[in-house]
């Protein structure tokens, strides 16, 4: 033996027994998910979590959606998930029936459950089995102007507001000083969006996919909820058709005071924030219940953003810990940024939540939808044929949005887009 | 080891790397995705063998119809727009060429500019009511100005528009280093024969540059086909489709749709047209082309 073999040998068996020393003590759990803003905020509950863990350390890693599904699908595909990871209400069911979800059921007890909100925690049941748990859920409002509507000495929208009650108030508050045709200020804001049009569809008691959810079947008060929202831009003026407003980001036409109302998610509450700054006075209120709808049939659009553990996961009950740290106590108000609402109640109805302080001072209004019956509107294949995201100029967007801009017919659009959307089912 | 193998050997070994990543992260990617186009499979999940229902679907179905046609439209205006506004801009600063440094370098500067910043840019040139082209036109007395990007008569070719403005300057440095390879005698000769500009440009430019010509129209070719940054910060394919092309159809079936198996189907009839109008052209290049 060498004396550079005296000195080496030792040294490697000495290393080597420090490492499986440490990969005894030590355990990595992997976490990853959509939003790296988000991520920014989760920090400080992670690194508690490590602390009340000794040696588990928590890898996470976000990256904006368009990426993240990718990444994650291919991880999937390779049989590499990482143990924790968000799951969107769009896609659970997807991936619950391709067994990538592990089975949280037995895991959580009624009374845990209780804390939570029942339509944000049941988005998550696929079938018998709970496959994912939510974090935080979001749902459309409408969104108005405060100062509009006082100069226009229009009440300010009722939680009993019939739709011909919006419709007035619409009207009142679309205005051509200069009387050219085009009015500088519209009562309303829509297109062919998701976030648009199901709020009206849902809350006159309407459906447009068939009870399991596998085929297009607009029901009655669906369509009229369609014309309604087509009456607005193409009878009433009161909303401009999307044509005129291209080029400006959809999100940024109310809070630009261009539109005196506005329906979409509840997450826009921190763009409108940071746009309109303190330039006006604006509130939040529930959209209009439909002319159609009952007690029982009528329904909010809502959905939550959740977490699942990976079927091949080593460490299901680490991770479930994660989860259970991740959405309830371990949690701040200030970590839930804008509109996203805490699936945990105790978050959510909490001072710093509500944040009485800033617009909307009525942001607890979104805290009663979550105790109504909701609809998520999700079915396999959804962003094909409602038309999302990058592929936003077709489907059900597009063939609305050939309505709203004057150049098809509502029937002939439903016809589409129904013929269209039953293909991608059934492809 | 025989004689020829010791010769190879060395060569080889020094190009092994780049064959193991050609092969790795190329051919059998390729060939996979060959083989993919036969299954249904969303990346997510076990793929199930489907045969050839992706290409039934894709040769039958209304939508990928329209996107065939507005990968043709786009082809038709880009590629022929292209080669003939690079040709003009390469012919005159082939002829000014105290001049040309500067205008080849604000020519080429589209193209190495990032694609969607340029592109948000021509988003607002063409906003309906605040975009610049539509005011400048409202000050011309023209009121009834269309909405470019939400008009599908007008979406297809506003996209290929910009795209032209963005990859002209490419073309168009390739065709001025084929201009400066011409001998000037031919035009000295011609000059003294009384041959006109006009003349002087399809008798000798154009002939002698025929190679450059044909490089470039294959190039473009193929780039018409591969349009999607401009299409997605422009229009994101609308409205209702009008201006989606087939790259970007591939885009959205691939990682919005995560119907991977119908996204590669659909690629490899991109790739069989490609190859298809490539033969043709080479087919015509004798008659063209001078060697």
């Amino acid at each position: 033996m060498t004396l550079t073999q005296h000195i080496w040998l030792p040294l490697v068996a000495a290393t080597a027994l420090a490492t499986s020393m440490a990969a005894a003590q030590d355990t990595t759990l992997s976490y990853m998910m959509w939003d790296p803003e988000q991520l920014e905020a989760e920090r400080a509950a992670i690194a508690e979590f490590e602390a009340s863990n000794p040696g588990v350390t928590v890898e996470a890693l976000a990256m904006p959606p368009e990426d993240y599904w990718p990444r994650l699908s291919a991880l999937a595909a390779a049989g590499d998930l990482p143990d924790v990871f968000a799951m969107s209400s769009g896609f659970v069911q997807s991936w619950a029936e391709a067994g990538n979800l592990a089975d949280l059921t037995g895991l959580i007890t009624d009374e845990q459950l209780a804390q939570y909100y029942d339509s944000a925690a049941s988005v998550g049941v696929i079938g018998d089995a709970r496959v994912a748990f939510p974090q935080n859920w979001v749902a459309p409002v409408m969104y108005y102007n405060i100062d509009m509507f006082d100069a226009a000495g229009v009440e300010h929208p009722q939680a009993d507001w019939t739709w011909d009650d919006f419709l007035a108030a619409a009207q009142a508050l679309t205005v051509d000083e200069d009387e050219d045709g085009t009015p500088e200020q519209y009562g309303m804001w829509l297109y062919g969006r998701y976030s648009h049009i199901e709020p009206w569809i849902f809350r006159n008691g309407g459906r447009l996919l068939n009870d399991d959810m596998t085929a297009l079947d607009p029901s009655p008060e669906a369509v009229n909820a369609l014309e309604f929202l087509t009456s607005l831009v193409n009878e009433h003026g009161v909303a401009p058709a999307p044509a005129e407003m291209e080029g400006i980001r959809q999100q940024d036409v109310f809070p630009l005071g261009m539109a005196a109302m506005w329906v979409d998610g509840s997450w826009n509450i921190a763009n409108v924030r940071d746009i309109a700054g303190d330039s006006f006075q604006w509130g939040i209120a529930q959209v209009p219940v439909g002319p159609d709808a009952t007690e029982e049939t009528a329904r909010a659009y809502a959905w939550a953003d959740m977490l699942a553990i990976a079927t091949n996961s080593e460490q299901p009950d680490l991770a479930w810990d994660f989860i259970q740290h991740m959405v309830g106590e371990g949690r701040t108000a200030s970590d839930f940024l804008g509109g996203k609402i805490p699936a945990f109640q105790a978050i959510a109805e909490s001072e710093a939540w509500l944040e009485a302080d800033m617009q909307p001072a009525n942001k607890g209004l979104l805290l009663e939808i979550g105790t109504q019956p909701v609809e998520t509107g999700f079915s396999r294949d959804w962003s094909a044929w409602r038309g999302y995201a990058a592929s936003g100029s077709g489907g059900m967007n597009g063939e609305l949005d050939e309505v709203f801009n004057g150049r098809s017919e509502l029937d002939e659009a439903i016809e589409n887009f129904v013929a269209y959307g039953n293909d991608v089912l059934t492809r | 080891m025989t004689p020829a193998w010791r010769r190879y050997a060395p060569a080889l070994i020094f190009l092994l790397p780049a064959l193991v990543g050609l092969a790795v992260f190329r051919l059998v990617p390729i060939l996979w995705s060959f083989v993919l186009s036969f299954y249904d499979w969303q990346i997510f999940d076990q793929p199930s063998f489907t045969g050839l229902d992706n290409y039934i679907h894709i040769l039958t179905s209304p939508v990928s119809g329209q996107v065939l046609r507005n990968t043709a439209v786009f082809a038709l205006i880009y590629v022929p727009g292209s080669i003939a506004l690079s040709l003009v801009l390469a012919s005159v600063l082939n002829n000014a060429l105290r001049s040309s440094a500067f205008f080849r370098s604000a020519l080429f500067l589209p193209y190495i500019t990032s694609t969607v910043a340029v592109t948000l840019a021509w988003k607002w040139i063409f906003s309906t009511r605040f975009g610049l082209l539509n005011n400048a036109l409202a000050a011309l007395g023209i009121d009834a100005a269309p909405a470019w990007l939400a008009d599908p008569t007008y979406a297809l070719p506003a996209v290929a528009i910009v795209s032209i403005w963005k990859d002209v300057g490419f073309y168009m440095i390739l065709l001025l280093a084929g201009l400066q390879t011409i001998d000037p005698t031919y035009y000295e000769a011609a000059r003294i024969d009384g041959a006109r500009v006009v003349r002087r440009f399809f008798r000798i430019t154009v002939p002698l540059l025929s190679r450059s010509l044909f490089f470039v129209l294959i190039i473009a070719m193929v780039r018409s086909t591969q349009t999607f940054e401009i299409t997605y910060a422009l229009t994101e394919g609308g409205p209702n489709r009008s201006s989606t092309t087939l790259a970007y159809f591939i885009y959205e079936n691939a990682f919005i749709h995560f119907q991977m198996g119908y996204a590669a189907a659909l690629a490899y009839i991109l790739c069989f047209l490609l190859g298809l109008l490539t033969l043709v052209n080479f087919y015509f290049r004798r008659r063209w082309v001078h060697e």
